[in-house]
């Protein structure tokens, strides 16, 4: 009997039955709740206790920020809510925001720190833009040649011969990466190629090619030397400067200076040769183990003894080269962490193939380490961004600067917590956003698989 | 190597290609151009110096300084020497700096760890707490903590009493706190706890050998704990308990007797507390997550307990990522703390570098006495680094 049973079973066609959905609290939001918020008794202790703090938090802040806000007051006495409480006074945010942004700079001229600002920003869009080609050039240009552009710009006054070409030269330079980056972006093909064929020359040898570009150069820059000809800008001397505008050209410069200084130290530090070995180490050490308050310091007292007699230097100047010695030290340190990433391998291969040691770290090492170094180079200069703020304590006015300066302004006086609120938003927002991107780039570099 | 044979020539071009020649002749010239700097550099420093009659030589370090110091553990007067200022401003650098790295070390290792939580809001919250502090710049967190919470404190006669003790309390004037005043016998009690913790060493170390030999895990906590704090207990009542409270009283318009602590030194401690602790997280969480999952699973299925895992398979790994970068970020603690001349408390930066320089004017000497004292510091740090490093290298494999 029960043999017939079983095979009767088995001759039956094995139905399965549906499966039964997941319990309903371990799905969906609840689900979600459960796992992430509520997953056993001091999981879910912890949550109370943040969203006790969150609430506590908001609440306040609302307070502070909307609750006692003051729009309106033409000085900090207005700013009263009650005969003896202040206001949260975003009036006076709103009064001093052109300052904080551009410091002293005279109303009237501020139209050229923006214009040279949207002229850096459309010079290096092409940059990430898929389509255009020769965007090292493009970069290198923006960094060594805009300055020049950009340093008149700010610093306006009379232009000797060498300003006069340099200006100029970053005109034409300009124009052409529009055209080049416009020409890539429609049509596909870059200047060069352009110029060829409507000159012509495309029929002619690969040598000939250069000739209509050469001209080409040529006019271009004749003709931003006639453009810039008539142009005259009031001079605006640098004490004038301040702001996140200050902020933002010492950041600025040191950033340029400091890859390929750190670069050169970075490879004078592995470098075989016993003296120039040396030098770099003691440079990146002295540098690296001083904090930059002190660099700042021997900046603002001892560069006037370095130099020789009849030369001048001023506060602003001392203070970017201190902030370029200091930010190059820590690049070469980032640099060198790079360089170790490569295997010896690529060293050897370069050198068996005959390339002389600048050819084989241009073409085979330096590439290759940039990218692991990706990462940290944007966060090297997200710190060099922020450690700028330091400049307020030798007596610059940068943004930090500012806000001190605004809160002993006599009508304004003890205006402190909101300037200071509004430079942390933009601190943070520079920060963040470049953090952000380091990341995103670390994701799509893949270097973060890289060991 | 004279003449235009071409053998000769060949000779030249032999000895113009060979690296090693080359390589010697750049660093000659390398050599001669930071010689060449340097001399004049020296130069124009000299004339320079001339010409603005400022003297050369550490004998001001002798001359009377003249200026008070708001604040500092050590005896000073204005009738000190400068010597004695550079003293003060390093040992204030390095009691503001030691707290900071105790407290932002801890405090970042329980922030990194809540950043790992499963927790999702208690793991945002940290990612947040780090987000922004990392992402605003320091000197203006140590401004905003000093005029934010430390400039407004009351008035002496409103004093905050923390946790309701008479004796500590904080006003404007700074944070009051009772002083200990050791009496005749307490080097008793110091000697019995360096004794207690040299006995604990050789009791931990007595276990681990037996462990080793035997397998035998022998549980060091409890009489650990018992002698490190048993023993000198036991002296310090015996000797009569030797110590004596100085405590803080309001005479007049401040307090008066005990140690305080100014405000501009709390603030820039919060600040250099919590900035350094978004790091330090940083550093932890890392460490911990670059242990790789199958540790955790090979160490279970060896039968360790939950907490052995942890202990003995986890942590002693993840130090290894967390250590190196712990103690460069001290270094940046040591040299953070210079900010504090922002807001002026009495760091080394401050009295030395700027009051003395400005009294002086001795530029150079103090520049290069106050740069020698960090770069001892970091020096140090980092010779102790490397050694450390040189220790782990042997435990891999």
């Amino acid at each position: 009997m029960t043999e017939i049973t079983e095979q009767n079973k088995v001759s039956e066609k094995f139905v399965p039955k549906p499966s039964l959905p997941p319990p309903p609290n371990t799905t969906g939001a609840i689900g979600w709740l459960r796992y992430n918020l509520f997953d056993g008794f001091l999981s879910s202790c912890l949550t109370v206790l943040s969203l006790i703090a969150i609430g506590f938090m908001c609440v306040n802040f609302y307070e502070w920020a909307f609750a006692k806000a003051v729009l309106e007051a033409a000085n900090r006495q207005e700013c009263r809510i009650t005969p003896t409480e202040f206001g949260t006074c975003w009036a006076g945010v709103k009064f001093w925001f052109t300052r904080f942004i551009y410091g002293r700079y005279t109303d009237t001229e501020i139209w050229r720190v923006n214009f040279a600002a949207i002229i850096l920003i459309l010079w290096m869009i092409p940059v990430w833009l898929p389509r255009v080609t020769a965007k090292l050039n493009i970069a290198l240009s923006g960094v060594l040649i805009f300055p020049f552009l950009a340093g008149y710009m700010f610093l306006g006054g009379d232009r000797n011969w060498f300003m006069e070409i340099m200006v100029s030269v970053a005109l034409g330079c300009f124009i052409t990466v529009m055209i080049h980056s416009l020409l890539c972006l429609f049509t596909g093909a870059g200047i060069s190629r352009w110029i060829i064929q409507l000159t012509g020359f495309s029929s002619r040898s690969e040598r000939l090619h250069k000739f209509p570009v050469i001209m080409f150069a040529v006019i271009i820059f004749l003709l931003s030397l006639f453009l810039i000809n008539d142009v005259a800008f009031k001079e605006m001397p640098n004490n004038l400067w301040g702001g996140l505008f200050l902020t933002l050209v010492i950041s600025g410069i040191g950033i340029a200076s400091a890859l390929p200084a750190g670069i050169l130290l970075a490879l004078g530090r592995r470098s075989k040769m016993t003296v120039i070995r040396v030098l770099c180490v003691a440079f990146i050490e002295l540098f690296r183990s001083v904090p930059l308050i002190t660099i700042l310091f021997m900046a603002t007292t001892m560069f006037p003894l370095f130099l020789p007699e009849g030369f001048h230097i001023n506060k602003l100047a001392s203070a970017i080269v201190a902030v370029c010695l200091f930010a190059a030290a820590y690049m070469a340190e980032v640099v060198r962490g790079g360089l170790q990433a490569i295997p010896k391998g690529q060293y050897e291969a370069a050198e068996a193939v005959g390339l002389t040691y600048w050819q084989s770290m241009g073409f085979i090492v330096m590439p290759q380490a940039l990218k692991y170094m990706i990462p940290n180079i944007v966060s090297n200069f997200m710190g060099l961004f922020k450690d700028t703020t330091l400049v307020s304590i030798i007596g610059l006015y940068d943004l930090l600067g500012m806000i001190n300066a605004v809160s002993q302004d006599p009508s304004w006086i003890g205006l402190h917590h909101e300037p200071l609120f509004t430079a942390a938003v933009i601190f943070f927002i520079g920060c963040f956003a470049m953090s952000k991107y380091s990341q995103y780039l670390e994701r799509n570099l893949g270097a973060g698989h890289g060991r | 190597m004279s003449g235009n044979t071409p053998s000769s020539s060949r000779g030249v071009n032999a000895v113009i290609n060979d690296e090693r020649y080359r390589s010697i002749f750049y660093q000659v010239v390398v050599f001669g151009l930071f010689i060449w700097a340097v001399l004049s550099l020296i130069e124009n420093t000299q004339i320079n110096m001339a010409t603005r009659k400022m003297a050369v030589g550490f004998d001001f370090l002798k001359n009377t300084a003249g200026f008070a110091v708001a604040w500092t553990p050590l005896d000073y007067k204005p009738s000190d020497s400068y010597l004695m200022v550079y003293w003060v401003g390093i040992i204030n650098t390095l009691i503001l700096a030691g707290i900071s790295i105790v407290l932002a070390t801890f405090l970042g290792f329980i922030v990194g760890i809540l950043r790992l939580s499963k927790n999702w809001l208690v793991a945002q919250i940290a990612s947040w707490y780090v987000e922004v502090l990392r992402n605003t710049p320091l000197l203006l967190q140590i401004i905003f903590w000093y005029l934010g919470a430390f400039a407004n404190l009351p008035r002496p006669k409103q004093s905050i009493e923390i946790l309701g003790f008479e004796s500590l309390v904080l006003n404007n004037r700074g944070l009051y706190i009772p002083k200990p005043q050791p009496e005749d016998l307490f080097w008793l009690t110091a000697l019995a706890l360096l004794v207690a913790v040299l006995i604990a060493i050789v009791l931990n170390k007595r276990a681990t050998r037996k462990q080793q030999q035997t397998g035998k895990y022998i549980s060091t906590l409890v009489p650990t704990l018992l002698v490190v704090f048993g023993l000198p207990l036991v002296v310090f009542v015996l000797t009569g308990m030797p110590l004596d409270w100085e405590i803080p009283a309001l005479k007049g318009f401040n307090y008066r007797g005990g140690g305080f602590v100014l405000p501009a030194m709390l603030a820039v401690m919060v600040a250099l507390v919590i900035y350094h602790s978004a790091y330090a997280a940083e550093m932890v969480r890392a460490g911990i997550l670059s242990v790789s999952k199958g540790q955790t699973e090979a160490a279970s299925s060896l039968g360790l307990k939950q907490s052995f895992v942890m202990r003995l398979v986890i942590i002693p790994q993840a130090m290894r990522a967390i250590v190196p970068p712990m103690i460069s970020l001290w270094m940046n603690v040591v040299k953070n703390s210079s900010l504090a001349i922002a807001i002026g408390f009495p760091d080394l930066v401050s009295v030395f570098m700027q009051t003395s320089l400005n009294q002086s004017g001795h530029a150079v000497e103090i520049v290069a006495l106050v740069m020698a004292f960090y770069m001892t510091v970091s020096l140090t740090i980092s010779a102790c680094l490397n050694v450390y490093n040189k220790k782990i290298q042997l435990t891999e494999r």
